[in-house]
């Protein structure tokens, strides 16, 4: 009893101190932004643009794919239940509910952890592993401006433009969808203002900022953890992209309380 | 081009002024030494280039880390420029670092940069420059350094030789007063070691550099640039003739 009992205790020790590890490191990228000097503030834009065209511009194609198959999903299964009510009205609403204020942030982080997350864990890890993160110490280099923060920006703004974006693509399949089962344009666009608030373009936002922020900082932090050797990169990954679905997870929770409030 | 002095007076703030360059103090290089007196001293004036040689046991590959500070030895202290690198925090340690120049064993290049890029790197993000400053420093560089062919290059795409005058050209980018060198002359010819050490040696004003280099074997082609060699026997700093 008492070493299960100290089993859990040092994994929830190891989780926290885990946790305050990544608290750290996001004071510290977050800290560092401040000491960018004026060439590196040209050359980290670079980098920044070219992070946003991997991370967004390279997802716009999949982003439209799932956010059209999810609505077309959500609109077949819900004409069926709705219609049987005599409710098909209804349509406008459940797409606002389910798909803008929930599915479409939570799917959209998920394609960019999947996608980029997966390449920034990586990417530092092998940095880490060929010796780079210290040449770049050496160098005078905090390697947190170098190479996590022009990451945790070019997520941000990656992650809203897609969260846009799925919604945007989500709205118009809906009413596709809608349109088949006969609903005119400006009912559905009536429905759909009229259950959309400024608090989901807030929430959104924040969605975005948060959710893009998560994937970059939970991938760099393992990423960068890794210190045996190459056989650890895998791993890494593996972590930061379970830590990351886990945080996006938790925060639309966290989300879904505060609008409730 | 001359360097910009002012992003620098902030290093120089943490050094004690007229200090030497490197001073190791009753440094253990063995994780279990044989005998309390086996530590190991030495100081390098300014100017000087000193080579520390030793077997793979030696403990001498560990030097380099430390005097850079990116890692401290188990007991003793090592002061650059008037500092103990054990004191400074790590945004100090960033700071004071930029006057020092550093080539890791191997070379260290950043693999998703081309040699340029890599040479480019302290001047964009550890110095006060403009872009075109950083341009115009680079250049002189790549050609200094008989880079001109292959600065487009990846460091995988290179060969040996260009990797290592490449790195050499990033540890001395900013100018520095120190520079070490680990194992700097592994893999290349009597001829080419020469040739690096002696345009790593050299600053922007015609004035010598201070020179630490750690490695376990010299050529003989570069004995004639150093002013001392020293060779790590139990632990202890021997003298041996340049």
């Amino acid at each position: 009893m008492t070493a299960a009992v100290a089993a859990i205790g040092e994994s929830g020790v190891r989780r926290l101190s885990v946790l305050g590890g990544l608290a750290r490191f996001a004071f510290r990228v977050a800290r560092s932004a401040g000491r960018l000097t004026r060439a590196g503030r040209l050359v980290t834009l670079r980098v920044l643009i070219n992070q946003i065209r991997f991370t967004a511009l390279q997802a716009v194609g999949l982003v439209t794919l799932l956010a059209a198959l999810l609505s077309f999903l959500v609109i077949a299964q819900s004409t069926q239940q709705l219609g049987r009510f005599g409710a098909l009205e209804r349509v406008g609403t459940i797409m606002v509910v389910v798909v803008i204020r929930e599915l479409g942030p939570l799917l959209t982080a998920l394609i960019v952890v999947s996608r980029s997350g997966t390449a920034i864990a990586a990417e530092l890890a092998t940095n880490r592993v060929l010796g780079e993160v210290t040449a770049l110490e050496a160098m005078g280099i905090n390697p947190d401006i170098y190479l996590v923060l022009p990451r945790v920006l070019g997520c941000i703004v990656s992650v809203a433009c897609l969260m846009i974006l799925f919604d945007s693509v989500a709205l118009v399949a809906g009413y596709i969808g809608a349109a088949s089962t006969g609903m005119q344009l400006a009912r559905y666009v009536q429905i759909v203002l009229a259950e959309l608030a400024p608090k989901d373009v807030i929430i959104t936002v924040a969605k975005g900022i948060s959710f893009g922020a998560a994937v970059a900082l939970f991938c760099s932090y393992h990423g960068l953890a890794v210190t045996k050797g190459p056989t650890e990169i895998p791993q890494a990954v593996t972590r930061g992209v379970i830590a990351t679905v886990v945080a996006i997870f938790v925060m639309s929770a966290v989300f879904v309380g505060v609008a409730a409030a | 081009m001359s360097i910009r002095t002012s992003f620098f007076a902030e290093a120089r703030r943490l050094s004690v002024e007229d200090a030497l360059p490197v001073v190791y103090k009753e440094v253990d290089l063995r994780e279990n030494p044989d005998h309390p007196d086996h530590r190991f001293n030495l100081t390098v004036s300014p100017g000087e280039v000193v080579a520390i040689i030793g077997d793979e046991d030696s403990g001498v590959g560990d030097l380099g880390k430390w005097t850079l500070g990116l890692d401290h030895p188990p007991s003793g202290r090592v002061v650059v420029f008037g500092r103990n690198m054990a004191t400074l925090s790590y945004d100090d340690l960033l700071l004071f670092r930029r006057q020092m120049g550093y080539l890791q064993v191997g070379d260290g290049l950043l693999q998703n940069l081309t040699l340029k890029d890599n040479v480019a790197l302290p001047l964009r993000y550890a110095s006060d420059h403009r872009m075109s400053e950083v341009h115009e420093r680079v250049e002189a560089l790549v050609r200094s350094f008989g880079l001109a062919d292959d600065a487009g290059l990846r460091p995988a795409q290179a060969n040996e030789e260009s990797r290592r005058r490449a790195a050499v050209a990033r540890a001395v980018a900013l100018d520095p007063e120190l520079l070490v060198m680990e194992a700097p002359f592994d893999g290349l010819t009597g001829r080419a070691a020469r040739a690096l050490l002696e345009r790593a040696t050299m600053r922007e004003d015609g004035s010598r550099r201070t020179v630490v280099i750690t490695a376990q074997d010299l050529p003989p082609s570069v004995t004639s640039f150093l002013d001392r060699v020293v060779r790590v026997a139990d632990g202890q700093a021997v003298e041996e003739s340049a």
